[in-house]
């Protein structure tokens, strides 16, 4: 699974965070979240699902096919 | 499209009704129609879907914060919902638009993010104590007045770089601002505090230019000497905005928390233990309560979002509070659910003028009930005391929430001296240039 934070969309909810706290990290200046990594780590891929759902603004998708290149 | 084919509802967020009838009013409403119109106020359209909300929210060239009460612009009528009769002002930069907007955010957000709130974690901790420390002998607290009232305002004179003592001058005018209804007999008197608190502002922004203490004022006003073009009346626009915003909301959130947790004491030990829980439990009482119900938008040309239609010039009222209650969105919605996750609730807006002070509010908020559910955890709200605001289409406040407890003993000095405790703190911290 690839995952990925549109930062046009992202307002800084920061919920995404509190589903995944190792998947997505928050900016220190204005708490707008990016990924740490594009490819997700199988045991965090229910979490980043919990992510997308969450995420009020809807800035967040994900490849559930996606190896790198995908 | 006409005016024959919308949904017209009789609906008016201020009124008594919607104060008895919300959050269940919300399925009548949105069952109805998720964009439908009410003739109150001069007209406006009452946005209930939480999808077409979120929709509407991504669209800031199609719907203006704009406040413009002297016409120099498009006129349009900003956040309120009825406009103010009378003002000259805009409300800071909650009443601008993108990138005007952005430019006020950019000079704040460095002190509200998650990392720089984390920084007011312990004064907060400390303020908190303090305040149930003043009640604890005498078995009695009003959770408004003697706790959830005292620590935001505190708390924000601290972010603003004011005096932590002044806090005193700006917590009554900037919640009574907020409940008194203009034609009530106490408006006048309410009104004076508010002049009093420009004034106060005013001065403290004199002085913020000769002697600046660190915090939001001196950034603003750097900001504005580097070349920003920042007034002087959008600066104090902006400062009133963040004491409104402050003040108010936190206070209702956890007045609300506070008042369901007496109904439901069996979630009291866990929420006071499980870390994870009070997170969710955050947000879903931020949800359930929706303490800043809505904002006024201004539709600048005719347009469709969603489907929906509009008109150049119509008022909308994004209404939070009713799409965080949308059963498309969440199941049960009308129950409080402590664990309730995903929960993407539009109770801190949405788009680009989400609440600057989510963050700040939520480590307030957990702070204090964390302290409350340490010290008093057999606390009982008095039967009856509780007193919302008459008016919650604004804030959906609490003036009183009174409650009983087994009496105990104090840990530690008064709160004046934790304050002065906390002054001395700050001025050492970073000494003023």
């Amino acid at each position: 699974m690839r995952v990925k934070v549109d930062p046009d969309v992202c307002q800084g909810h920061t919920l995404c965070n509190l589903a995944a706290p190792h998947v997505f990290l928050l900016r220190e200046d204005d708490g707008h979240a990016y990924v740490a990594a594009a490819e997700v780590p199988p045991d965090q891929e229910d979490l980043v699902r919990k992510a997308v759902a969450t995420c009020p603004e809807g800035a967040i998708s994900i490849d559930e096919a996606g190896e790198a290149g995908a | 499209m006409t005016t024959d084919d919308r949904v017209v509802i009789d609906f008016d967020q201020h009124s008594p009704d919607y104060r008895e009838a919300y959050p269940e009013i919300s399925h009548e409403i949105r069952n109805q129609c998720p964009a439908a119109w009410s003739e109150r106020y001069g007209g406006y359209w009452i946005i209930s879907g939480r999808d077409l909300i979120g929709e509407m929210a991504k669209h800031p060239d199609l719907l203006s914060n704009d406040h413009d009460p002297l016409g120099v612009r498009q006129g349009y009528g900003g956040v309120a919902i009825p406009s103010p009769v009378g003002g000259t002002n805009r409300g800071g930069f909650l009443e601008m638009d993108p990138p005007e907007q952005l430019e006020y955010r950019h000079v704040l957000n460095p002190f509200l993010s998650p990392a720089a709130v984390e920084r007011w974690r312990p004064m907060v901790r400390d303020l908190t104590r303090a305040c149930l420390d003043e009640v604890i002998e005498s078995g009695h607290i009003d959770f408004v007045d003697d706790m959830a009232n005292v620590v935001p305002a505190v708390l924000t004179m601290g972010l603003l770089g004011l005096p932590l003592v002044d806090w005193v001058i700006y917590c009554e005018p900037a919640h009574a601002m907020v409940y008194t209804p203009p034609h009530s007999p106490e408006f006048s008197r309410v009104l004076e505090g508010a002049i009093r608190m420009g004034a106060h502002l005013s001065e403290a922004m004199v002085t913020a230019r000769t002697r600046p203490r660190p915090g939001m004022i001196r950034a603003l006003i750097e900001a504005q000497n580097s070349g920003a073009a920042f007034s002087d009346d959008d600066i104090q626009g902006t400062l009133v905005l963040l004491i409104g915003g402050g003040f108010d909301t936190t206070t209702s959130l956890t007045a609300h928390a506070l008042d369901w947790l007496d109904r439901h004491p069996a979630q009291r030990g866990p929420l006071a233990s499980d870390a994870a829980l009070l997170d969710t439990a955050t947000e879903e009482f931020v949800r359930f309560a929706t303490p800043a119900q809505g904002g006024g938008r201004t539709i600048t040309r005719d347009c469709e979002i969603a489907g929906h239609q509009f008109r150049s010039g119509e008022r909308v009222w994004m209404s939070y509070a009713l799409a965080n209650h949308d059963r498309d969105a969440f199941d049960d919605p009308d129950e409080i659910v402590l664990d309730r996750f995903p929960n993407r609730h539009a109770a801190f807006g949405l788009g680009v003028h989400r609440c600057i002070g989510s963050n700040l509010a939520r480590m307030t908020f957990k702070t204090m009930l964390g302290e409350v559910l340490a010290r008093v955890p057999e606390y009982r709200c008095q039967e009856g005391g509780a007193v919302r605001y008459e008016d919650i289409g604004t804030i959906n406040g609490y003036k009183h929430l009174p409650a009983d407890f087994p009496a105990g003993e104090r840990e530690g000095p008064p709160l004046s001296d934790v304050i002065a405790q906390w002054q001395h703190t700050l001025d050492s911290a970073e000494p003023a240039t």
